[in-house]
């Protein structure tokens, strides 16, 4: 297993390293395959541990890292079926992402730093997906971060894109401040930093205790998974190319935070009030990505609106206490949201970067056939539509809220059942505005007709198409005859052991009902959005364009953020060194300075030149040093 | 114990080459090619040091790798003892590898005295390595102004346009601690020899020494007030951002990469051990003093106009980590702090080296000058990139290793200490952000055609690469070497190092 592991870790690094060192000599052909080769190597190793590993749990050190004191850290890793389930995920939508990136990226001269930083992503999410202790989970989560940073601003000529890959890197690392704590906590409270060792000692721990660390690593997930407050950084990401947004910002790496207390879920589980939390915050992440989805007009500001909100589902299972069902929809997510940021690729570049959806002309029904069907099976995942991965795997987190014996859960069931309504609202309002639109936009002529992209980019399509429909038998229902196979996998894994005690009747009931739910809205969202374009601004402020803005900003959450806590604290820094550093500390020392100089100029005035003076200030002089050396000695012998 | 006067070869080395260098005033080349062969030289001796292992207890019952005592001036009590342990080789190695970039640095840049230039740099060597060896608390003070002075040549001809206030605003600084400095010195010398009847300035037996608290107070304040102001400590930092701005390139390197380490490894070394007590009464101040700065300088950085003095106030900033590492005195967090000092030599002297290459290039270190540089000097970037990732504290590089060991290491002792410490760290982010979002991010400001680094400026940057990779990576060697130098059962009286 040891080797497998650690090639699985070593070729995405080794490309990178390749890519960034030697990818200037080489051929652009070269450096693209090398990159290629690189994460489907990895996917291969990936299938094999999968395969070797059966439902064990592997605790393997590669080698000792630091170690000062009793205070030790390996290079160790731990995989299990969880790891496994997202190792196998994060390399096969890498492997499609770089394969598609070979069409999408073929006209920029930045390949060499485009691939290299790919590479290295998909070697630090493999980190975190593996990593076997907090500090080098930490790494992979530290790296992830530099990557989306370097790719968000990957385009860096364009201030809103270096911008915001800026933004992103602090926003997350506010979390990841939390992560830090979380660590010390736990190496001065459990006394190791493994992932096993933790979830031993997560059994005898008290509840305050776990409810602290599991608090900070909340935290830390909160930065990554942008979940509110933190979320204001993924909408401003999408100024990255759109392959980056499809793997990094909606697959992998904002479902890294997911992933966390999934690993460490046992210590998350000791505290019921954390779970309540993880809930409440999932539930209003949720409510407040699908408004923001249901009101932009840029079709990857849509998608990521939509991201925030169904990573607020994995949370919301978490909550629910429900590991099998958040990590169902991780994978279903991860499918049909990569596939549509892949589509949404395919449609921007075909438009000569048109991102607003109500320019883009409309009818692409004609014009891109293949593209339509790939894109209506991501938007039918997305929204939930019956018998598609999307359907089963939100109807296990509902089903697992409504379950939980708490009456406020049942609250929670009603808000996100509502919530699951607005889905296929903006998911299928996406999609019929952008392939069945009327060409006659008012705000703007169309476009010229669409250029042909390149044929990688639709064929890598067709696999995530294909998961993102039928992906849902991977865990069919018990009551569809199905044996819920990925929950049965995840049994072994601690924390995720969960029993969901529906009646079959109830279960049925539920499903007919959402589905039925799924289907009106489709209906409703046919309707409304088929028959009319865009609502002209009419410049009076209604409560519908107040609400509309409301949304369509995120809640002025961004704005607020700027003025209550980035402007002042730019303020305060220049304040803080002309007034203060400046102004006060540096001054008064100089000026102290200066007083020995004033001193020293009154001392002049005693040079005289009269031999007498000279005489009696040397007596007095010398006196003076006697004394004080005779003080001192005294002083001393006491 | 008298054995062959290696370490006294390594420290006088490059004092030597400082005096050749005069002779071959008139030849500049000569005199720079003397200068890199001297350090070269002192390196590999200083890496021959890597084969001992420590065998020596005394004096002190130390894990010394090696002493050698010679007598010196006996009737004042005043002897050439020079000892070796695991600290002092990380540190006189950081000291060569520095010593020999910074001539290289300075291949271009100085192009005026070079002969005097030359002298004053290995001069100023010969000052640290001797700080970093002496165990006699005369001789250390000796080699403690040996390596002030030059700098003040080097600041007050070599550097930029008000080189003269920052020259003396250094030496007025550095002045008045090491002053005060002496006289406790000498102090301490009489009341040694009052108790016990011996003229000595030896450290291990002025230890010895007792004093009642008053008195310990006082002499405690005096070194330390020497050492905050070298490290430097806030609110004494002030010297340090105008010096930085105005000292050449290589100046610039060795007040960071070296001269600040000096103060932190003083105050380890000299100030704990002789006066425990009130150490230990003090490091509540430090604690506190430690954390003030890592916020305040970090929030200053952010608004800094010059890149220069926005690296200069991160290098306060970092500083202040080190000195609550040192206040916490645990094991993990000495450990922390030591190979802080070691990663922040690596780090932040990077930083100013590649300022400097910048400056060479461009006669500019404005921010609002610079923007998109990536298009025009991708490998300079490239390089800004990492180091600015390193100083950040990105996992798998330096920084990360002694940031983790000195705040775990605190937390076990001062939970809010330690938070207050990781979200200090995040100030680190924000002003770092704005520093790559304004040089090489952006819209390019700066007319394409300007040559990238050649091969001398990359034979620079890649050991420190590579020793900011080695250190982030494999760190256990280094502190293995601290550890072993740490538990020492009497380091320092009287305050045994906690292990948690």
């Amino acid at each position: 297993m040891k080797p497998v592991l650690f090639l699985l870790l070593s070729f995405p690094l080794l490309g990178a390293l390749l890519v960034s060192l030697i990818g200037r000599h080489l051929s652009r052909r070269a450096v693209e395959t090398i990159a290629c080769t690189a994460v489907a190597a990895s996917f291969i190793l990936a299938l094999t541990a999968f395969l070797l590993s059966g439902q064990k749990a592997y605790s393997l050190t590669l080698a000792r890292w630091f170690a000062a004191g009793s205070f030790q850290v390996g290079l160790d890793l731990y995989y299990d079926p969880l790891a496994a389930v997202m190792a196998l995920m994060v390399t096969f939508v890498s492997s499609l992402v770089h394969l598609y990136s070979v069409g999408y990226m073929r006209y920029d001269n930045g390949y060499i730093r485009y691939f290299c930083f790919l590479n290295l992503f998909v070697f630090a999410m493999l980190v975190i997906v593996t990593a076997g202790n907090l500090v080098f989970l930490y790494l992979g989560w530290e790296t992830v971060g530099l990557c989306s940073y370097a790719l968000i601003g990957f385009w860096y000529e364009k201030p809103e894109a270096a911008n915001a890959g800026a933004k992103a890197f602090v926003v997350t690392r506010l979390g990841d401040v939390a992560f830090g704590i979380a660590i010390a906590i736990c190496w001065v409270t459990l006394g190791h930093l493994s992932v096993s060792g933790i979830h031993d000692s997560a059994a005898g721990i008290d509840a305050s205790r776990a409810g602290i660390i599991g608090c900070f690593l909340f935290l830390a997930a909160i930065g990554k998974s942008a979940q509110l407050p933190l979320s204001v950084w993924l909408p401003d990401a999408m100024a990255g190319p759109t392959p980056v947004s499809a793997l990094i910002h909606a697959a992998t790496m904002v479902t890294a935070g997911v992933y966390l207390l999934m690993r460490f879920f046992p210590v998350i589980q000791a505290s019921m009030p954390l779970m309540a939390v993880i809930a409440c915050v999932g539930i209003l992440t949720i409510c407040f990505g699908a408004l923001g989805a249901l009101i932009q007009k840029d079709i990857k500001r849509i998608l990521a609106y939509s991201t925030i909100s169904q990573v607020g589902y994995m949370f919301l299972a978490l909550g629910a206490g429900d590991v099998a069902g958040s990590l169902f929809h991780l994978i279903a997510h991860a499918f049909f949201k990569s596939l549509l940021f892949l589509g949404a690729g395919c449609i921007i570049q075909a438009l000569h970067e048109e991102q607003d959806i109500f320019r883009m002309g409309g009818g692409l029904r004609q014009k891109m056939p293949q593209l339509f069907w790939l894109f209506l099976a991501g938007t039918a995942a997305l929204g939930a539509f019956p018998l598609t991965a999307g359907f089963f795997s939100k109807d296990r987190i509902l089903l697992a809220v409504f379950l939980q014996p708490q009456a406020g859960y049942k609250l929670l069931w009603v808000i996100a059942s509502m919530a699951a309504m607005i889905t296929p609202l903006y998911a299928f309002r996406l999609f019929i505005i952008v392939f069945f639109g009327k060409s006659q936009s008012p705000s703007g002529p169309a476009k010229a007709s669409p250029t042909s992209v390149p044929d990688v980019m639709t064929r890598v399509l067709w696999p995530l198409a294909f998961f993102s429909v039928f992906l849902g038998f991977l865990n069919l229902p018990l009551n569809w005859a199905g044996k819920e196979w990925l929950a049965q996998y995840l049994a072994a894994v601690p924390g995720s052991a969960m029993e969901l005690h529906a009646s079959s009747k109830m279960e049925s009931a539920m499903q007919l009902g959402s589905a039925l739910l799924t289907i009106i809205m489709v209906i409703v969202a046919c309707i409304y959005y088929g028959t009319r374009v865009e609502s002209v601004e009419t410049g009076t402020e209604t409560l519908l364009s107040k609400m509309q803005a409301l949304f369509r900003n995120g809640f002025y959450l961004d704005r607020l953020y700027q003025t209550r806590i980035t402007a002042p604290y730019r303020a305060a820094a220049g304040l803080l060194w002309q007034k203060v550093d400046a102004g006060w500390l540096d001054a008064g020392l100089n000026q102290s300075a200066r007083s020995f100089l004033t001193l020293a100029e009154t001392l002049r005035l005693w040079t005289t030149g009269r031999v007498s003076r000279y005489v009696s200030m040397m007596v007095a002089g010398f006196a003076l040093i006697l004394c004080s050396l005779t003080l001192a000695w005294w002083y001393l012998l006491i | 114990m008298n054995t062959s006067p290696l370490l006294g070869t390594i420290v006088f080395l490059p004092l030597f080459g400082a005096l050749a260098a005069l002779l071959y005033w008139h030849n500049e080349r000569t005199c720079r090619l003397l200068a890199l062969t001297v350090m070269l030289a002192d390196l590999v001796l200083v890496l021959f040091l890597f084969t001992l292992t420590p065998h020596f207890r005394e004096p002190a019952g130390g894990n010394w790798l090696r002493v050698e005592d010679f007598s010196w001036m006996d009737a004042l009590g005043i002897r050439f003892t020079l000892a070796l342990d695991g600290i002092s080789l990380m540190l006189i190695l950081l000291t060569t590898v520095i010593g020999a970039l910074t001539v290289l640095i300075s291949w271009n840049e100085i192009k005026e005295h070079v002969a005097a230039f030359h002298f004053f740099l290995l001069a100023m060597m010969t000052g640290v390595l001797g700080v970093f060896l002496a165990m006699d608390v005369f001789l250390f003070y000796l080699f403690w102004e040996l390596q002030s002075i030059p700098m003040f040549f080097l600041i007050g001809i070599w550097g930029h346009e008000r080189r003269i206030y920052a020259a003396v605003k250094f030496a007025l600084f550095t002045i008045s601690g090491s002053l005060v400095m002496f006289l406790a010195l000498l102090g301490l010398h009489l009341l040694h020899a009052r108790q016990s009847g011996e003229t000595t300035f030896a450290l291990h037996q002025l230890i010895q020494t007792s004093f009642n608290l008053p008195l310990e107070l006082t002499f405690f304040a005096a070194f330390a007030l020497a050492f905050a102001i070298k490290i430097p400590m806030f609110p004494l930092h002030t010297w340090l951002p105008d010096a930085h701005t105005e000292a050449p390139t290589a100046g610039s390197v060795i007040l960071a990469g070296l001269l600040l380490k000096t103060g932190v490894y003083a105050l380890l070394r000299f100030a704990f051990p002789l006066f425990p007590h009130a150490a230990q009464l003090f490091t509540p101040l430090l604690l506190i003093l430690g954390l003030t700065g890592i916020f305040y300088a970090g929030w200053i950085a952010l608004a800094q106009t010059d890149l220069k003095r926005l690296v200069a106030y991160s290098s306060i900033s970092h500083m202040g980590l080190i000195i609550v590492g040192i206040a916490v005195w645990n094991l993990t967090t000495l450990s922390g702090s030591l190979l802080q000092m070691i990663n922040h030599g690596i780090t932040t002297s990077a930083l100013f080296i590649l300022i400097g290459m910048l400056d060479e290039r461009l006669h500019t270190r404005r921010l609002s000058d610079l923007g998109g540089l990536w298009k025009t000097l991708p490998v300079w970037s490239g390089f800004f990139l990492f180091f600015s990732l390193a100083s950040i504290g990105l996992p798998g590089l330096n920084n990360f290793v002694g940031e983790m060991l000195i705040l775990i290491g605190t937390f076990t002792r001062q939970p809010w200490a330690a938070a207050a410490g990781f979200i200090g760290l995040l100030l680190t982010v924000v002003y770092v952000m704005r520093m790559l979002r304004e040089s090489i991010w952006g819209e390019a400001r700066i007319s394409p055609g300007i040559a990238d680094l050649t091969g001398r400026e990359l034979t620079i940057l890649i050991p420190l690469t590579v020793g900011a990779l080695w250190l982030g990576l494999h760190p256990g060697p280094a502190l293995e070497l601290f550890g072993t130098a740490l538990t020492v059962p009497d380091l320092v009286k009287g305050l045994p190092i906690l292990t948690p």
